[in-house]
Order: structure tokens, then C-alpha cells, then sequence
């Protein structure tokens, strides 16, 4: 009798069970309409992943409010006649046998394209500092507003669930919101939101318990962590942030409030040098920065440092210099591995998974349970499949160099390492497949236009 | 006002009241770095590194060239040319002979196709030192003179010969003793400079304002501190006449004057000639013979010329060499007084010359001088020889040490005499002796007490009768005819004693040897 693969073998949580152990990690395009609506394309771009052989899509960031958007054009779950389309997304998951995981979240201050929506209004965010890096702007919110942003979680996790959808994820990781919260590094609240650690994650923990109260225990809610901040990443005068210690105590408390699992994420905003990890390609990143220039204080001066040939050395060096002892893929599994001791629920890890063996070493070595991926599941959608036919890589890996991530604010999303590709031309062909299967159009009642 | 387009201009707009200003700070600060940056790098290219003329005429290099002087002890050109109108008291005469300015003190200047003065008289060169122009000597400023025939003919110049015009002295004192002079304040000279030589640009005024005037004055002023109390203890020197040394110590090696012993005060003597340089290679050089070595004789006169070695160059040291290189066979011109004289006086003054002085001096033959004597370039004990021992004394050998510990010189000495020089181009050496207390050839072979007490020296009219230049009697004080000074050799240093060698001949044989001794 063999032994079962432990990629492959069902992830059981409380109330859902996925069929790997395979999620794809939340990423997403502009794909979506101005109005938080979602189009055919955010169908499609799921169900390629679906498709693909994930267990488990965990949706791309999913705004609460759209004063909680970081770029406009992402689909939000901000309004009731959202869940029907949020239910053909289910739905579309479910027909490949694939679990769909909504991933709840604001930006707070970290807002990189506001869009029309947001650019004449200033996010609401812990704090009254804004963002050092791009300078994006925020204000401290009362607790008033704290206390109405809590039932806005609660209530986009219950239309996630009247969508049908399979479970809810709260993005409290990489310098949204929640982070905003939690981290001793950018909240600097004197209130009962500010301070000791329990008070830093009381919103987080509020919203935990006002989801259960809205959605009941059934529903599946798993929350998204970063193992460790590293704030002051490329600023040194910055503060360093929450431990890995700080995130074993919050995770623990996830737990205790209700949470069914947890994912394990680093850094204290998005991008960071551990996430997604491996290179920084400045050079592409010098083309595409214009589209955030006018987002923040220091939008023109980041896009002259990105364009100087002077200063794009000095700004990698920065950029690479924490990164520079840890291993692309895992890693953050260290991290993972720390909290999963300490919970009695899956631990889910995300950063650089592409290794079929070396994800089967991270859970049988009781790492994590699960993996999330990104960039590699852009790279080649069905890996999944890939691993499940025996094949330990890819035929093209995908490379981490980061060139999607770069691209996404101004370009569609998609693998953008033309040496993957035959030609360019084939790559083109892969970025914008998904805009293949098209919605059917209609003439418009008047009253709709 | 519109309201801002978005949130981030809002917030931008609300701080102008910082960014603003600020920026402007930044964009002033930035444009004014910019400027600095650029009109510094100008400002550094138009103020470093030096040039020189370069002249492919060997004569042209010994008169013109630079041996690096003027790096340390130059004055700006523009000065140089200024101060004749400032000091119209002391150029004036000169000017109004239609000579060069600084003949007035006996500097000699060319002249053009047009019979118009160089702008710069032999023994002085240019160098472009981080931008400035300066002037200073060489080594023709010392060893290039003059003669003629009458008082009104043509001047001949003659490069080896002692420079028997300069007023070194005067020159000196007229320099140092003005720097105090109102007319030598920075705003006075610049102003005078600018209306006179026309304005400078906005840069180089600032410099020559705050940095290249004072600094110069500040210069004369220190070495006026150093020298004056040196001059004012020493006799004039007079026309073609140097202390070697004495200046060397309180100038270049900065020994305070009182430390001075009082018999080395004084250690004026005549320019030597520079002729045939090339045979004296290995003779005791220098009036004392206090060294052996052409090659370090003439760093040690660069050195007085003003050269600081401790930070001369290559290129120094090559100018200096390329002027000995040529002076190593350099021939003096024939004596025009040769052709006067009576032949069979002459071949009997031949005779006596030989008897009693080519074994200390060396005899001239068909051909050239013939340096060959036993005695010849080696000292005569003081003792011995008699002549003022002034000069002797003022070469110590604490001195000797100092040259040798700052300017790495190894083969100085301290000697007891003065050394027997050989006589080519004796007719163009006059006054005589090292200290030129003896005004004529035909003085020399007279006892000391029968040689001139009081004599004019400065002219360059040939002596026809007696030897060397004319030198009439004199009374010290009485008014002088320009580029002259009555020689008092009853003045510390001027003694006229000594060598007494033909002193006892009889008047005919006293007669011919003065005849041959003329012939070259």
C-alpha cells in the first residue's frame, strides 16, 4: 500500500474540507468594473486556476467598502446586488471542483490607484501618519467608525455566504488595514485600539466575533498573518514592528475568537522584500510606477529614483538587503512552522512554493498544512496538475522575477518573463486569454443607462 | 480657487505653505550648488597648474627662461608693470632716457627693430603659476652685462659677463622698502592696475582683491621684516655687486639677523662671469671656493635666485640644467682693447704673466684660455692672498650645515681663502678683486695704498688705458650720474687690500703686463 501524497490528500478544516493541499494565493488584476462589480474576466481568471487543479482559490483581495479599495478596478463585496455575480465566481470554482475562499479586506492607508471613488477623500486607517514609502495619505479613525467598519466586515462575509461562497479569509497581513492595527510599527492609537498587543488587535478580533455573530459558526473564516513586520525594511528610521512572538499571541487569539485557520504571510506592507520574494525588476518597475504617481506624497520622487540609473542600484540594494539571507521559496515557512506549533488549527503558508517536493517536505514535516501560491500558479495554472502527474517543477518555472507584480497597476496581469515564451507574441497570448470567454452583451433596459 | 482635483492635492496644497518655500530652498540651493560647482571647476582649471614660455634659442632660454623662481619669490606681472607709475620718483629717469623702466636699476633691456625696450629686461621670466602671471630672476639676471667704447655709443650685451649694471641692492630695497607704501595697498593696486591695464572680470577681481594682492604684500612685507635690518647694517652694494649668502640666510632659511655673528654680516661681492664653464668643473668654486661641483653650485645659485628646491620640479631642474648645459662651453667675445695694444709689449707682458701668474690663474693662448696652472681653482689661505676677508667669513659653517640639512647639499665647505679663478674674459670683469674694491687692471698692480680709495662704479665704458670700466674719483654722497655709486672702500667689506702679487714690478714691466692682461 502506497503512502498518499500529502499535497494531494484532503486539507479537513472545522466546516470545509479541500480536496489538496494546493490554494491559490489572493492575487488579482484590474479586471473588474469601476463600480466594484465583477466582469466575466474575474470569472475567467479563477477558473483558469480552478481549472488547474487547485483545491482551494482564495480570492483576490475583496474590499469591504470602497473607501477600502487599494486599486480601483477590483471587484468588491460592498453592496448586496454583488452576490449573485460573487455567486457565478462560486459557482464557476465549484464546476472544476475547487473550494473559493473570499478574502475579506481594506486598505486603510495603503491605497496604491484610489480611483474615482476614493481620490477626494483620505482613507480611513489607525493612524493619522501617512504611508512612508509612496506617501498615501490616511486619517485616524474614531471608534464610531472603527465600530461601523467591524459590522462592514461582517456584513461582506455574510453576503460572501449568501453567495454561496465556500468561506471568508480576513487579509490582516502585508500592511493593509489589520496590519495598520496590529503592527507597533504604524499604529500609534493612545485608545483602547492602540498600545499592547491585545489592544492592537482588538479590531481584528471584533471583527472575527462580529462575522461569527452575523455568519454563525459554520461558515468557514481563516485569517491571514504576517509572521513578522520588518517595517523598517528600506527605511531604517522606521520602527522594526511586530514579532514573530507577536504573531504566535495573535494567532492564538484568532483561535480562541473563532478563526478556522490560519495563513502565514511576512512583512508589513505590499510589495515587500519577503513577499512576494525574489527580485525587484526596477527597470520595469520605472515603467509602470506613473500610473501611482499622483496616489501619494512621494509618488514623482519614487518614480525619479526608479528611472535615475544612479539611484536604481542604491534603491535594490535597500530593497534586497533584508531578503538577502532567506530563501525564495519558503520563505516564510519558518514563520508558518512557529505558528502552526502553537494553534490547533491548519496553518496555511504562502512564498515561493513552485517544488512539489519541497511543499511535500513542508507538510509532512508538519511546517504548515497547505500552501498558497501566486506567481507560480500565473506562471503555469495548472501546476497543481503538473505535481499531481509526478513532475517536481514545471517545464517553465516560473522565475520570481517579480515582473507581474510590477506590471499590475498599469498592465493586465500576467506572467510578463518573456523568456518563458516562445515569443512575445505567445506570452501576449497567456496574458490576455483570459479575456476569452466573453460575457454575453445585451442592449440595456433604459432605466440601467 | 478651484478646489483640489484629489485627496493627495488637497494635502499638497495644505502644506505649501512648507513645501513651498521649501522647494524654492531646495531648487536655489540646488541651482546655487550647481553654480558653485561650475564656476569652481572653472575657477579651479584657470587657477592650477602653471606654464612658462619656452624658448628653442639656448640664449634666448638663459636670458628669458624660467628656472622656476618665480613659483615662491615672484611678484605679478601686472604689478611688475605697474609700478613704475606708481613709483614715478624711481622710474621716471629712466623712463624719460627712453630706456626700460627697471633700468633704473640697472636692469638691461633689449631692444626692438624699432630701437623700443623689451617689455622685460634679461634676467627676468614669466611664469603663469595657478592663474597669476609672475615675474622673477633667472640666471642672466646676475651674469649678463655690458660694455661699450664711449659714454655715448652702443651698448653691447654680453650673457656670462658679471652683470656689471644691476643695482641688485636698490632693486631690493626700492622693493621691500615700499611694500608698506600706501601705494602698494590691494584696492590702491587694484584699481591702478585696472585703469591702466584694464578691468578684470568679476572672479579674477575677487582673487586678486582678497587673495593674490595681499597675499603679495603680505610677502614683501615678511621678507622686508627679514632683510631690512640686513641691508641697513650692510654698505650699498652697488651696481654689479651681491651678497650672496646673507640674504639666502634670512629669506630662505628665515635665521633671524640678530643671530647673525658680526662677521658675517657682510658678504657683498661682484657678480662672477660664467664663461667656459666646462673646464671649472672640479675647481673650488664660488669666490671661497667653498664647493667642488658645478652641478650643485648651480642649484645653490638657482636657490638665490629665488628657486625654493624643496618644491622645484623636474621641469625646474631640466630649465636649470638646459642654461649650464649651454654655459659649459660658452666663449667670451674677443677683448676689443686686444687690437690696440703694442705687440712687443705684449709679448713681454706674456712673459711676465706667466712668470708670476698663470700657475694661479690659468693663461690664455692662440685659441681660448688655457685652464691649466698649479694653483689654479684651489683657495689661497686669507692669509696668503690678503683681500678683504668680509665675503670669506660670511660663509659659515653653521650655514653650510643648514644647507645641507634643509636643502640636501653635500658638497660645501667651510674654506680659509679665496679660491684663484681663472681670468678668461678678464676685460669684462671689472671692477676687481671678489669684492670689486679695485676698479681697474692697472690699479691692481699698484700697492694697496695707491689704488683709488674712492672710485665711481656702474659704467660700462671700457677703460682703455688702466683696464676694465671707467671709474673716475669720487666723493661719497655727491650727486651721481644714474646707475653709479661712489665705492667707498674704506667701508666694512670694500677693502681694496691684498693681492699683492705685480704690485712690485717696475713701471715698464707694470706697463706690459698691462698690456697683455687687456688682450683678453
Amino acid at each position: 500500500m502506497t503512502t498518499p501524497d500529502a499535497i494531494f490528500t484532503p486539507l479537513r478544516f472545522r466546516r470545509l474540507t479541500v480536496k489538496n493541499r494546493i490554494f491559490r494565493s489572493s492575487i488579482s488584476g484590474r479586471f473588474d468594473n469601476e463600480d466594484g462589480s465583477l466582469t466575466q474576466t474575474r470569472i475567467n481568471w479563477e477558473s483558469r486556476f480552478a481549472k488547474g487543479g487547485a483545491g482551494a482559490i482564495i480570492s483576490s483581495y475583496v474590499p469591504v467598502r470602497m473607501d477600502g479599495r487599494i486599486i480601483a478596478g477590483y471587484a468588491t463585496i460592498h453592496r448586496d446586488d454583488f452576490i449573485p455575480l460573487w455567486a457565478m465566481v462560486g459557482r464557476a470554482a465549484h464546476s472544476f471542483d475547487c473550494r473559493f475562499i473570499m478574502q475579506l479586506s481594506h486598505s486603510g492607508r495603503q491605497m496604491d490607484l484610489p480611483g474615482v471613488h476614493n481620490q477626494h477623500r483620505v482613507p480611513p486607517a489607525p493612524t493619522s501618519r501617512a504611508e512612508p514609502l509612496h506617501g498615501f495619505l490616511c486619517r485616524a479613525m474614531g471608534k464610531g467608525e472603527i465600530a461601523h467598519l467591524v459590522q462592514d466586515f461582517a456584513k461582506a462575509a455574510w453576503r460572501a455566504r449568501e453567495a454561496g461562497l465556500d468561506g471568508v479569509e480576513l487579509h490582516s497581513a502585508n500592511g493593509y488595514l489589520f496590519t495598520q492595527f496590529l503592527s507597533s510599527a504604524i499604529n500609534d492609537r493612545t485608545d483602547c485600539y492602540g498600545g499592547s498587543l491585545f489592544n492592537r488587535a482588538r479590531f481584528l478580533l471584533e471583527v472575527i466575533e462580529a462575522i461569527r455573530a452575523k455568519v454563525g459558526r459554520d461558515f468557514h473564516l481563516q485569517v491571514k498573518l504576517g509572521g513578522v513586520d520588518l517595517n523598517d525594511y528600506l527605511i531604517p528610521w522606521e520602527g522594526r514592528g511586530n514579532s514573530l512572538a507577536d504573531a504566535i499571541e495573535i494567532a492564538r487569539w484568532c483561535e480562541a475568537m473563532g478563526a478556522d485557520a490560519i495563513h502565514v504571510s511576512t512583512g508589513s506592507s505590499f510589495p515587500h522584500p519577503l513577499n512576494p520574494p525574489g527580485d525587484l525588476p526596477v527597470d520595469v518597475l520605472a515603467t509602470t510606477y506613473d500610473a501611482m504617481v499622483s496616489a501619494g506624497l512621494h509618488g514623482f520622487r519614487n518614480l525619479a529614483v526608479f528611472r535615475s540609473p544612479i539611484m536604481r542600484p542604491v534603491f535594490r540594494w535597500l530593497w534586497k538587503r533584508v531578503a538577502r539571507d532567506r530563501p525564495v521559496e519558503g520563505v516564510g515557512l519558518d514563520e508558518a512552522r512557529a505558528i502552526k506549533a502553537a494553534v490547533g488549527i491548519p496553518v496555511i503558508s504562502t512564498g515561493g512554493y513552485q517544488t512539489a517536493s519541497f511543499v511535500r517536505e513542508a507538510i509532512t514535516s508538519g511546517g504548515c498544512d497547505g500552501v498558497a501560491i501566486a506567481r507560480a500558479l500565473i506562471a503555469n495554472p495548472d501546476l497543481p496538475n503538473i505535481w499531481q502527474a509526478g513532475r517536481d517543477l514545471p517545464e517553465r518555472p516560473c522565475t520570481h522575477c517579480n515582473k507581474c507584480l510590477v506590471s499590475a497597476p498599469k498592465n493586465p496581469l500576467g506572467c510578463y518573463e518573456e523568456a518563458r515564451f516562445p515569443s512575445r507574441e505567445a506570452m501576449l497570448e497567456a496574458i490576455t486569454a483570459i479575456y476569452r470567454a466573453r460575457p454575453t452583451l445585451r442592449v440595456p433596459d433604459a432605466a440601467e443607462v | 480657487m478651484p478646489a483640489p482635483v484629489t485627496a493627495v492635492e488637497a494635502a499638497r496644497a495644505s502644506r505649501r505653505w512648507l513645501s513651498v518655500p521649501l522647494t524654492l530652498f531646495l531648487a536655489l540651493a540646488l541651482v546655487l550648488g550647481v553654480f558653485v560647482i561650475v564656476v569652481g571647476a572653472v575657477l579651479a582649471w584657470r587657477y592650477s597648474g602653471e606654464s612658462t614660455p619656452h624658448y628653442a634659442d639656448d640664449r634666448r632660454h638663459f636670458r628669458y627662461g624660467s628656472i622656476g623662481a618665480e613659483r615662491k619669490s615672484g611678484i605679478p606681472y601686472a604689478l611688475w608693470r605697474e609700478l613704475p607709475a606708481l613709483f614715478p620718483e624711481v622710474f621716471a629717469p629712466a623712463l624719460a632716457r627712453g630706456d626700460g623702466a627697471y633700468a633704473a636699476f640697472g636692469f638691461v633691456y633689449e631692444r626692438d627693430a624699432r630701437g623700443q625696450p623689451f617689455d622685460l629686461p634679461i634676467g627676468i621670466s614669466r611664469r603663469n603659476v595657478q592663474g597669476v602671471e609672475l615675474v622673477w630672476f633667472n640666471c642672466a639676471v646676475c651674469h649678463a652685462g655690458t660694455w661699450r667704447t664711449e659714454a655715448d655709443g652702443p651698448r653691447h650685451i654680453v650673457d656670462g659677463m658679471p652683470s656689471n649694471n644691476l643695482d641688485l641692492h636698490g632693486f631690493v630695497a626700492f622693493l621691500l622698502g615700499n611694500a608698506a607704501d600706501e601705494r602698494m595697498r590691494p584696492e590702491t593696486l587694484l584699481r591702478r592696475i585696472e585703469e591702466s591695464q584694464g578691468r578684470f572680470g568679476f572672479f579674477e577681481r575677487l582673487i586678486w582683491r582678497f587673495y593674490v594682492l595681499p597675499t603679495v604684500r603680505n610677502e614683501l612685507l615678511v621678507r622686508s621684516v627679514r632683510m631690512q635690518p640686513l641691508l641697513a647694517a650692510q654698505p650699498a652694494w652697488g651696481p654689479g655687486r651681491v651678497d650672496t649668502f646673507n640674504p639666502y640666510k634670512v629669506i630662505q632659511f628665515a635665521i633671524p639677523f640678530a643671530t647673525l655673528t658680526g662677521d658675517e654680516r657682510i658678504g657683498t661681492s661682484d657678480f662672477p662671469s660664467i664663461f667656459n664653464q666646462r673646464p671649472r668643473e672640479g675647481m673650488q668654486l664660488h669666490w671661497d671656493g667653498n664647493n667642488t661641483s658645478l652641478q650643485e653650485r648651480n642649484l645653490s645659485a638657482a636657490v638665490g635666485a629665488g628657486l625654493e628646491l624643496t618644491s622645484a620640479t623636474p621641469a625646474d631642474r631640466a630649465a636649470i640644467r638646459r642654461v649650464a648645459d649651454w654655459l659649459l662651453d660658452l666663449r667670451p667675445p674677443p677683448s676689443p682693447l686686444a687690437p690696440l695694444q703694442n705687440a712687443a709689449a705684449v709679448a713681454r707682458g706674456r712673459d711676465l704673466y706667466v712668470r708670476d701668474c698663470a700657475a694661479c690663474h690659468g693663461h690664455p693662448s692662440g685659441d681660448g684660455y688655457v685652464f691649466e696652472g698649479r694653483y689654479l681653482g684651489r683657495v689661497l689661505a686669507i692669509g696668503e692672498i690678503g683681500t678683504d676677508r668680509a665675503r670669506l667669513d660670511s660663509y659659515t659653517e653653521s650655514f653650510r650645515q643648514r644647507q645641507r640639512e634643509v636643502l640636501g647639499f653635500t658638497e660645501f665647505r667651510k674654506t680659509d681663502g679665496y679660491a684663484n679663478q681663472p681670468l678668461d674674459a678678464l676685460w669684462l670683469r671689472g671692477p676687481y678683486l671678489h669684492n670689486g674694491a679695485v676698479p681697474t687692471l692697472a690699479d691692481l698692480l699698484e700697492p694697496p695704498a695707491a689704488r683709488p680709495q674712492k672710485f665711481l662704479r656702474g659704467l660700462d665704458v671700457l677703460d682703455e688705458a688702466r683696464g676694465g670700466f671707467r671709474s673716475p674719483p669720487c666723493e661719497p654722497g655727491a650727486p651721481a650720474v644714474h646707475g653709479t655709486i661712489c665705492f667707498d672702500t674704506r667701508l666694512p667689506g670694500n677693502g681694496n687690500g691684498g693681492h699683492l702679487y705685480g704690485t712690485a714690478l717696475s713701471t715698464p714691466d707694470k706697463a706690459d703686463l698691462l698690456a697683455f692682461l687687456k688682450t683678453f
